[in-house]
């Protein structure tokens, strides 16, 4: 019931590399990031970003999700070639866009999370905390398009555990739709930021594994998968 | 005769012009005169003899006019059920020609030497087709080339229009005002809310609907305060007198969040068969929702009463990280079962 310290034993220095085709934000997001972040690479492309991922193996990957060149996928493929570096470096997706289909394709390529670029420099920097600390970060559109997909009433058991959120996981998702922080949803909830972050990331695996009917729908809808 | 009269029963049967009706009964009037008086003079003119003729006309006419309508109606529904009906036709038309033709000389010449020519005349159409086709094939990708072409120009034109009517536009706005950060934020955000709009909105999403309708009302609160509102919806409902009111009482709320507490607003909606919630969250000091005075309309009129007109409900929580309204507002049917 204690307030924890936001980031959970946040480690002394995280790196980071920055993928993105605009130098603008490259620059614009160098200069905003925390000081216990170091930037310890930068790619434009597809492939510049698999050759430096797998070069500097940095903590996080803040990665767009619209990149040119590889075969089209943008942040999706990044990930995918990164995939056999055995989960030590850690994506965190960085977008303009709203629309469903590039969200849930990264997420389910294997992201941490998603936030959109227009987030202030404290936020990343503490998103990047977060994610190099194992946790998953959810932005209130990430955890409105979860809620889209998984329907909002707490079904009853049909489907495996992957299928659908808990009571607890709705509640969860439905405070941070709302725009509440980790540090608030605990305490509305009376448990401790670690349970939260328990809960999203439990969500995120299910975002990503699940085969659930619902979700396969609400994608063809949107034309995803 | 009676192959006479089969031609305007046929014609008036057909999708013809009005025009052209009346011109092609008055060619089959003419040509039954014709026949009439053929036989007033002396010529034997059997029915034998006019039918093929007929049949072999209203045929070539049949096939002719499919030509003549692909033309007319150009490439505006080259698929679909015309398509069809316009292959029917030319089948028609080239069974009734035949058929026509194969009795007209089968008076002349014997069967036997009927068929083995038809058999020669069909080797050499397969021939015919067999050369020609290659080049028909190459034809036709042209065609469908230089259409798809087409509808890309379009496209690119759409885009550059609205492009020019927006984006542009609002640059310029932006490179004017530079002196004035909370103009630009102002015309940066609205920019940016109208080109998502454009981009990504669902397809098949309703529009006039409840979510709709809320982020067009935060848009403008947005617009007119320059406080970025952050709008999540989940599932939609349309758009009844109940949901219109919880869009109107979310919309004050939003604006006393925007003018008050300032920074930026969230707001989540989440809407299905059952009724709606929304909840309007900022980070402002807080006030005390009873203290605010009975002469202040906003909370108590706009908000609280609004919604507990139409079967909803209100809740106001402040405190000092922030605020937060819920509105609720079940579906108008349900309204005595769910309170």
């Amino acid at each position: 019931m204690t307030d924890e310290p936001m980031p959970n034993n946040p480690p002394p220095t995280v790196s980071v590399v920055v993928v993105d085709d605009h130098a603008i934000f490259r620059s614009g997001l160098r200069s905003d990031l925390d000081s216990r972040i170091r930037v310890v690479g930068e790619a434009a492309t597809v492939e510049e970003a698999v050759a430096v991922v797998r070069a500097r193996r940095p903590d996080v990957v803040l990665l767009d999700v619209h990149l040119p060149g590889g075969r089209g996928g943008g942040g999706a493929e990044v990930i995918a070639g990164c995939g056999d570096l055995g989960g030590s470096t850690r994506f965190l997706a960085l977008s303009v866009s709203d629309s469903a289909e590039d969200v849930v394709a990264v997420i389910r390529a294997g992201a941490r999370g998603y936030v959109t670029k227009t987030i202030s420099g404290a936020g990343i920097s503490d998103a990047v905390f977060r994610i190099a600390s194992g946790d998953a970060v959810f932005s209130p559109r990430l955890a409105g398009f979860v809620l889209d997909a998984f329907g909002t009433a707490a079904v009853a058991s049909t489907g495996t555990e992957l299928d659908r959120l808990s009571a607890r996981e709705l509640e969860v998702m439905r405070l941070i739709a709302r725009g509440y922080s980790y540090k608030e949803v605990a305490k509305e909830l009376f448990i401790s930021v670690k349970t939260v972050e328990t809960h999203v990331s439990a969500v995120l695996r299910k975002l990503q594994l699940s085969s659930r009917h619902e979700l396969t729908r609400w994608a063809a809808e949107r034309r995803l998968l | 005769m009676a192959g006479a009269f089969l031609r305007p029963a046929r014609r008036t049967g057909g999708r013809l012009r009005p025009g052209r009706k009346e011109l092609l009964l008055g060619v089959a009037l003419l040509l039954l005169a014709g026949v009439f008086i053929a036989q007033e003079l002396g010529f034997a003119v059997s029915l034998r003899q006019v039918l093929p003729v007929a049949a072999a006309g209203v045929g070539a006419v049949l096939a002719w006019s499919q030509l003549d309508d692909a033309r007319r109606e150009g490439l505006r529904n080259k698929a679909g059920a015309d398509r069809a009906a316009g292959l029917a036709r030319l089948l028609l038309g080239l069974v009734l020609v035949m058929v026509g033709v194969l009795v007209m000389v089968s008076g002349a010449i014997s069967w036997d030497l009927t068929w083995a020519t038809l058999l020669a005349t069909g080797a050499v159409l397969a021939g015919v087709a067999l050369v020609l086709a290659p080049w028909a094939l190459r034809f036709w990708k042209d065609f469908e080339d230089e259409r798809a072409g087409r509808v890309r120009e379009a496209a690119r034109a759409e885009i550059a229009a609205h492009l020019h009517d927006s984006v542009l536009q609002t640059l310029a706005l932006i490179q004017n005002r530079a002196g004035s950060e909370q103009d630009v934020v102002r015309l940066a955000r609205a920019q940016e809310r109208e080109l998502r709009h454009w981009l990504y909105a669902d397809p098949a999403g309703h529009s006039g609907n409840l979510t709709d309708r809320l982020r067009v009302l935060a848009g403008e609160v947005e617009d007119s305060y320059g406080h970025p509102v952050e709008v999540v919806a989940v599932g939609d409902a349309p758009l009844t007198a109940g949901q219109e009111a919880l869009a109107q009482a979310a919309r004050e709320a939003i604006v006393n969040a925007a003018k008050h507490a300032g920074g930026t607003v969230s707001v989540y909606l989440e809407a299905g068969p059952s009724g709606s919630e929304a909840f309007i969250r900022d980070r402002g000091p807080g006030f005390d929702p009873l203290a605010v005075p009975a002469d202040r309309l906003g909370i108590r009129e706009s908000i609280t009463t609004r919604m507990q007109r139409h079967g909803g409900a209100a809740t106001i929580r402040s405190g000092p990280d922030g605020t937060e309204v819920h509105l609720k507002m079940p579906e108008q049917e349900n309204r005595s079962h769910d309170g």
